[in-house]
């Protein structure tokens, strides 16, 4: 999967929980999800869960320790893909 | 060191569905998810172990500057229900935080701190409307964007905690 259908699928994701529409529309790799998104802490594990289910794969504990902005959720998910095939 | 956290129990409602396949598992302990299971009432007793687990990791987060999505890594014991309070203790990463949850209908509410002595000794600023709340509370925040307060005697740097959550915001401060 390209970098960009990664991202597309998971702007998909995380818009529902977003309350910084601006930050949203300016999403990169640095946009944090709690501090930018402004997302809230206790939907963070939805971001995860969701993320699981679209990329049929799984994020471990330690990954998702790891889950506060774009770069990294784009690297969990590019690294479990790859594991997978 | 202190932390605080609050929870409109309307908006996490609408906001979570704790039910979904995985979730109680990604942020509870076995431990934890059997207090949950035989609360009276589930759905309060998860929102007050979150609420005990995001102040504590507030306190976490001010003390180390570790940034970190690690619900499993702080974990609830010792609870003391009496009535609609909780006392508890949060054990993260070999320290041991103190918390003080107090169940109201509306919203749950929790302050932590790394004594036992502290945490009845707060200053809590509870507001229905997050504009005043802002207003009353100027605080401003370092570059680790944790907030303080300015003493208006001494010039001295509070440090506060801010949590808001949908119709509600809370400020503690020592």
């Amino acid at each position: 999967m390209e970098k960009e259908q990664i991202i597309a699928k998971l702007k998909t994701i995380v818009k529902p929980f977003v309350k910084d529409e601006q930050a949203f529309e300016n999403l990169n790799d640095n946009t944090d999800f709690i501090k930018d998104l402004k997302i809230n802490s206790a939907n963070l594990v939805d971001i995860v869960l969701d993320i699981e289910e679209i990329f049929e794969i799984e994020i471990d504990n330690e990954a998702m320790e790891r889950m506060l902005n774009v770069k990294t959720a784009i690297s969990i998910i590019e690294k479990q893909l790859a594991e997978k095939q | 060191m202190i932390g605080n956290d609050i929870i409109d129990l309307a908006a996490a409602r609408i906001e979570s569905n704790w039910k979904r396949k995985g979730y109680l598992q990604k942020l509870y302990s076995e431990a934890e998810q059997l207090l949950i299971t035989n609360a009276a009432d589930p759905e309060i007793m998860l929102w007050c172990l979150w609420s005990m687990k995001e102040s504590a990791y507030k306190i976490y987060n001010r003390q180390t500057k570790i940034r970190s999505y690690m619900p499993l890594r702080l974990n609830c014991y010792d609870l003391q229900v009496s009535g609609n309070l909780i006392l508890a203790k949060v054990f993260c990463q070999g320290n041991i935080y103190f918390t003080k949850t107090i169940i109201h209908t509306d919203y749950i509410h929790t302050t932590a701190a790394v004594s036992e002595g502290v945490i009845d000794s707060l200053n809590i600023g509870l507001y229905t409307d997050v504009d005043s709340g802002w207003r009353l509370n100027p605080v401003s925040k370092d570059k680790y964007g944790h907030p303080y307060l300015i003493d208006k005697n001494t010039f001295e740097k509070l440090p506060v905690s801010i949590s808001h959550h949908g119709r509600f915001c809370s400020y503690i401060s020592t």
